[in-house]
């Protein structure tokens, strides 16, 4: 989400208006998918670990889980501005992808907060 | 299903999180140890011209609509025309260059230690939990699972009565070693060893042939559609103005 990016993402609108050129750089592409997978990482671990202080059980930590997630989702999509084309092909990439890699991170946490602060 | 199980608090202190932080620090222990141990061969001449080659053919196909059509179509003849193009590689060629991959000892050599290093800290580490915390319940799973995920989740105890969200030490190094995937591409930055051993999969030994990718990118120029951008440009560029001013 860097500020370099900012020319690619007004050459990008301006392109739209008449005829569709993709002016995309691949490199500042994945600088943003890579941005988009640390900060899913960092929330799946965070969430863990307040689920697991909060004591959430059963279905209820997943039901967190997917709403730290869309929160994230709500973050990003801030952070780009809401206007997502400029920095992403579609909406799947900001809103979809990583959320079930992040799932494992945030199991083992949540076990790991929730046994050293409850079931002791 | 049983009653909830009272655990030791030095199970806690003693055993859950020495081994979740034993994890942690062998992993960082095992990226030091494999950045360490990688040695830096010179890159082959010809690979690194064809990877260039290969970069400069797709920047060519990203922006072909951005030069005239015979500036483009000199281009393409450049790169792909069927005597000394740069992307036309010889049909005896192609076998050769992988055969010669295969046989370079330093190629294995490299792919073997990366192997070693993955494989004996994770031995050592599975020895020492296996002899030090074998046998007792170390954690709690905060979500029910049915009775399939038994033999995966109390490995090394054998109680058919205790509830299936009960993990035993042995499980729980098992659950430490997949999740922390995620921890560890972040304290460790883009080139964790997981992700290493991932790429050398891909890139060396199998499949990787650079006279196909050489090939693949020729026919990604031969089928590509060029149409000038630039006659176009005044009316994107009135577009523009108009949406200034409106």
């Amino acid at each position: 989400m860097a500020g370099h990016d900012d020319s690619v993402s007004s050459e990008k609108k301006s392109s739209e208006a008449v005829n569709d050129i993709p002016t995309f750089n691949a490199e500042n592409m994945q600088n943003n998918m890579k941005a988009v997978y640390y900060s899913r990482t960092f929330m799946s671990i965070m969430g863990g670990v307040i689920a697991g202080i909060l004591g959430f059980t059963g279905l209820n930590g997943f039901i967190f889980y997917f709403l730290v997630m869309a929160i994230t989702s709500v973050g990003l999509i801030a952070k780009a501005g809401f206007s997502i084309h400029s920095y992403f092909d579609s909406w799947n990439q900001i809103i979809l992808d990583g959320i079930l890699g992040g799932l494992m991170s945030f199991v083992l946490f949540w076990t790991f907060a929730y046994d050293i602060v409850h079931i002791f | 299903m049983a009653a909830d199980l009272v655990l030791d608090t030095a199970i806690r202190d003693w055993v859950l999180i020495p081994l979740s932080v034993v994890m942690v620090l062998i992993g960082v222990l095992r990226y030091f140890v494999s950045k360490l141990m990688r040695s830096s061969q010179l890159p082959d001449a010809k690979i690194v011209k064809e990877g260039q080659v290969i970069i400069r053919a797709r920047n060519l196909r990203a922006s072909a609509n951005f030069i005239p059509s015979k500036s483009f179509r000199a281009r393409k003849a450049y790169f792909g025309n069927e005597e000394n193009g740069l992307l036309f590689v010889p049909k005896g060629q192609a076998q050769n260059a992988q055969a010669q991959m295969f046989s370079d000892p330093n190629m294995a050599m490299d792919m073997m230690k990366k192997n070693l290093s993955m494989i004996i800290p994770q031995t050592l580490t599975f020895a020492w939990v296996n002899f030090f915390f074998s046998g007792f319940v170390a954690a709690k799973i905060p979500f029910p699972l049915t009775q399939r995920f038994r033999s995966m989740l109390q490995n090394g105890i054998d109680y058919s009565t205790i509830d299936v969200s009960y993990v035993s030490s042995r499980s729980w190094y098992f659950l430490n070693m997949f999740g922390l995937r995620g921890l560890f591409s972040l304290i460790l930055g883009e080139e964790n060893a997981t992700d290493d051993t991932q790429r050398m999969m891909q890139m060396s030994g199998f499949g990787f042939d650079p006279s196909k990718s050489l090939g693949a990118e020729k026919d990604g120029l031969d089928i590509i559609q060029h149409e000038w951008a630039l006659p176009k440009f005044e009316q994107r560029a009135e577009a523009t103005l108009r949406k200034l001013i409106s």
